[in-house]
């Protein structure tokens, strides 16, 4: 196809990008000098880590009481969060692995953002089990290491297996994230100024990449290889973390639909992060004709998916906890709607299960501003998600004498907002050393370049 | 990445009669009931077991096909061009699916332990609102109805743009068969205009079905599996239930297609590699999510060991039923895992097939082991004879079904869905140039 006619290119995935030098020019723009906006996130992001590295430092030398974690109460904002960040690490590996693996296009222009995404998120949510664990100096005793009093960690534990599953996971989306960007780096690297430190830089993390047959065919390889690995791993990882919970008899965590549903949960918030996220991008390094209305079709769809069945699990779970005629499984689950924290769970039920409804309409999935502001909601209700899970659960259990309110102090919630900064700074780093777009995987699907038939040179 | 190609000449093609195999499926079907009614003298309860539990794997693998055509709708899926009849064929037993579930809607004690429970079981009579015999019959007979209605509808939309004037003149010399073509193409607009029609309404109707599915397999699985442990309860087992379903459509497919490869030149050459590499992918990955399911519900239950939950599972890992429990795990993952990794295995036509039909066999067992050791009395024996007999009438009138419906409707499906209206409809850049930029 020499020649591509407009109606033609009208059904290509990136209509608007003409040519293969287009894609190196328009996504490599993105780093060169930054703009007043992205320094004044930049700044925000290192306030954020600063008011993250205060509180922390302060709960550190004044001890864990400064949280407002108590009995019954053990697990509380901190947990929540960590919960909350490893949901979001997971639509990364799923839309470069799963999708992948089911010849979905779209992802193309996506996957790259998202799984950067990832591994930030992974990095953020490790930081909240040494939160948590007040003495952070002992955190080593988390891994199984040899020492002659044969001391180990409680392999029967959930608590130890999601520090392996976390750490797995971290592993493989990095490497996932690197290989894939090697090309790209290559792309980066050739036209960066000789000498400069960003082109030595580039140099080192391209591995020497020519863009030779060879190289593409082991490149290709290694992809599949590491997206058929890593598809089981998007489903373990949250399931272990599920397994936190639903391991305890606590009325409210002990439920055997947990592995699945966190799991969809979890890429449910995963895709509206990254919504989220690449709306702001899209506007201000004006990717659009790279970042189309089908991409962000595509992804509310998946939402709309995800959040489907998340809805049927809240379901499932009421209808269940009434079924099992157990009281205090009954009577959590009532507390829940209507006691202490029903503000909690209407939040919840709202953002993931009310304001989802309008994705059912093609006018909101392609309306950009509608789904940024969707994508927002989604965040919220799945934190308040997990609050409530684990707040309510264990603030109401078997025994009334023991029944407590937990409310997060200013430690905890300094701590929550700075991991944001944490998080963003990461990210905003990363958009401008690396091309947040695939370059290579997009020219995969532009229509190649040909020289056009001689009767229409003249035009 | 590449493209899938779809031929643009697609013959009408039906299945070849043989009356040798509609004898063989005759004499099935009489096998079959005739074994269920003898049972049914000497022991009733065993022949309602088996009875109930065959219905939940054909209806459900019936079923969990046409939801694989569903999915593959809503996906845009192209690659199955040439196997989406084939998975929808299955509806043809739905009809007898819901006539063949009446009957069981007349058991009372000797099924539903519930009932008698219900006197003097202060947990079980908590559970009344649901736990009821007018509400059960209700809504098995109200929810069937809509899922099967709603998945009939799916597939009259599907075959009817095949179904145009020419049809009719169809030699395959039957003229019963004509006229149930000629009935579901009634009122033709024309071809295009009916593509276009089936097309938008399978668009629409394929998410509502999907959500359909999910919630009246759930109700399913809880009435004539879960219920009848009445203390026991697993917020995964629905799911469990409809994704083996989905999962067993798979399958189903698979065998469907490989026996059709052997039948005639044409359809060998249309379901090709593409069509079987990505089944074998599909019937590989669900066998692992299958497996995922299980596991999720297992470790929860075991770890908690809480009495009214660890019943059920003790139920089944005890002498009598624990060697069939691990039967099923083998079949339903340990062979499809091992025997379909890679990609070779998964391009030989009798391999995969085989390694469907086994985890079919598999599933056949757990929709088995879902009900019979939950009214088990102990020392009786567990899996005889009897069951696949009796599994046998069901066989009979499922292949039956899906035989006469490859037999009237084209077996491949010969329109094609317009390409993506979403990207058609797309705006062009007002300074658009003809020729690209090079």
């Amino acid at each position: 196809m020499a020649t591509v006619t407009e109606k033609e290119r009208s059904e290509l995935t990136h209509p608007d990008v003409r040519s293969y030098g287009e894609v190196n020019t328009d996504i490599l723009q993105m780093l060169s000098r930054p703009g007043k906006a992205w320094w004044f996130l930049l700044g925000l992001s290192i306030a954020g880590i600063g008011l993250l590295a205060f509180s922390w430092g302060n709960q550190i030398i004044n001890g864990i009481g400064l949280a407002g974690l108590n009995t019954p109460v053990g697990w509380g904002a901190y947990i929540t969060t960590f919960v909350f960040w490893v949901g979001i690490a997971h639509s990364g590996t799923l839309i470069s692995a799963i999708l992948y693996l089911f010849r979905a296009r779209w992802r193309q222009s996506i996957y790259r953002a998202a799984e950067a995404m990832t591994v930030f998120a992974v990095m953020t949510a490790g930081l909240f089990p040494l939160i948590h664990l007040g003495r952070v100096w002992h955190a080593y005793w988390l891994f199984p290491y040899p020492n002659q009093r044969m001391l180990w960690p409680n392999f029967k534990s959930p608590l130890v297996w999601d520090v392996f599953a976390v750490s797995t996971y971290f592993t493989v989306s990095s490497l996932f994230f690197l290989l894939g960007l090697i090309p790209d780096i290559a792309a980066a690297r050739d036209q960066a100024k000789k000498g400069t430190l960003r082109q030595k830089f580039y140099s080192l993390t391209a591995f020497g990449w020519r863009g030779t047959d060879r190289q593409w065919h082991h490149f290709g390889k290694a992809y599949l290889y590491l997206a058929a690995l890593a598809t089981p791993l998007v489903l373990s990882v949250h399931s272990v973390v599920s397994w936190d919970f639903a391991m305890g008899i606590v009325p409210g965590w002990h439920a055997t639909i947990f592995a699945p549903y966190f799991v969809a949960g979890a890429i449910f918030s995963g895709v509206a992060m990254v919504i989220t996220i690449l709306v702001p991008i899209r506007k201000v390094f004006g990717l659009e004709s790279y970042l189309t209305t089908r991409h962000f079709d595509a992804m509310a769809k998946l939402c709309l998916v995800t959040g489907l069945i998340v809805f049927y699990a809240y379901l499932t779970e009421f209808f269940m906890a009434w079924y099992s005629a157990e009281d205090p499984e009954r009577r959590v689950f009532w507390n829940r709607v209507f006691g202490h924290y029903w503000w909690a769970t209407w939040i919840m039920l709202i953002c993931n299960g009310l304001i989802p409804i309008m994705l059912w309409f093609k006018r909101v999935r392609h309306s950009i501003a509608a789904l940024f502001v969707i994508s927002i909601f989604i965040n919220i209700g799945m934190w308040f998600e997990r609050f409530v899970i684990i707040v309510t659960s264990l603030s109401h259990e078997f025994i009334p004498f023991a029944w407590n309110v937990y409310r997060p102090s200013v430690t905890e919630m300094g701590i929550v907002i700075g991991t944001f900064g944490w998080f963003f700074f990461w990210f905003l780093l990363f958009i401008r050393l690396f091309p947040p777009v695939a370059i290579a995987e997009i020219k995969e699907v532009l229509p190649p370049p040909m020289r056009p038939k001689k009767k229409e040179v003249g035009r | 990445m590449h493209d899938i190609h779809v031929p643009s000449d697609i013959q009408a093609r039906y299945l070849p009669r043989r009356k040798a195999v509609s004898l063989i499926i005759g004499g099935f079907t009489l096998v079959g009931f005739l074994a269920f009614f003898a049972l049914l003298a000497s022991d009733p309860d065993r022949a309602w077991q088996a009875y109930v539990s065959n219905w939940l794997f054909f209806a459900s693998v019936a079923q969990g096909a046409i939801m694989l055509g569903v999915a593959t709708t809503i996906t845009r899926a192209k690659w199955n061009w040439s196997v989406r009849r084939v998975s929808l064929s299955f509806g043809a037993f739905l009809p007898i699916a819901f006539l063949l579930l009446l009957p069981m809607l007349g058991l009372r004690e000797d099924f539903f332990p519930w009932i008698e429970k219900m006197e003097y079981d202060e947990i079980v009579q908590k559970k009344e609102a649901y736990l009821n015999i007018p509400f059960l019959i209700a809504r098995n007979i109200v929810l069937p109805l809509l899922l099967f209605g709603l998945s009939l509808m799916f597939i009259v939309l599907a075959i009817r743009p095949d179904l145009g004037p020419e049809r009719a003149r169809d030699e395959d010399g039957d003229p019963a068969r004509a006229r149930w073509r000629e009935r579901i193409a009634g009122g033709w607009l024309g071809q295009e205009a009916e593509v276009e029609r089936s097309w938008s309404r399978m668009s629409r109707l394929a998410p509502a079905l999907a959500l359909v599915y999910a919630f009246v397999m759930s109700v399913i699985a809880i009435d004539w599996a879960m219920s009848l442990e009445p203390h026991w309860f697993s917020m995964l087992f629905p799911a469990w239930f409809f994704m083996g379903a989905f999962w067993g459509g798979i399958a189903l497919t698979v065998v469907a297609v490989v026996v059709l490869k052997k039948l005639a030149p044409d359809f060998d050459e249309a379901m090709g590699p593409q069509q079987l590499h990505d089944l074998g992918k599909l019937v590989f990955a669900f066998s692992i999510f299958w497996m995922y399911l299980v596991f999720s519900q297992y470790i929860v239950i075991w770890y908690a060991k809480l009495p009214w939950e660890q019943e059920w599972v003790i139920h089944r890992s005890d002498a009598e039923w624990g060697p069939l429990s691990i039967a099923m795990l083998v079949l339903c993952f340990a062979i499809p895992f091992v025997a379909l990794l890679g990609r070779k295995p998964k391009l030989i036509p009798g391999w995969l097939g085989a390694i469907a039909f086994i985890a079919l066999i598999g599933l056949w067992l757990e929709r088995f082991i879902l009900i019979a050791p939950s009214l088990h009395v102990s020392g009786t024996p567990t899996l005889t004879a009897w069951e696949p007999l009796i599994g046998l009438g069901f066989l009979g009138l499922f292949i039956g079904s899906a035989r006469w419906f490859l037999q009237t409707f084209p077996v491949i499906q010969m329109w094609q869905p317009p390409k993506e209206p979403e990207m058609v409809e797309r705006e062009l850049p007002q300074d658009a140039e003809l020729a690209p930029r090079v």
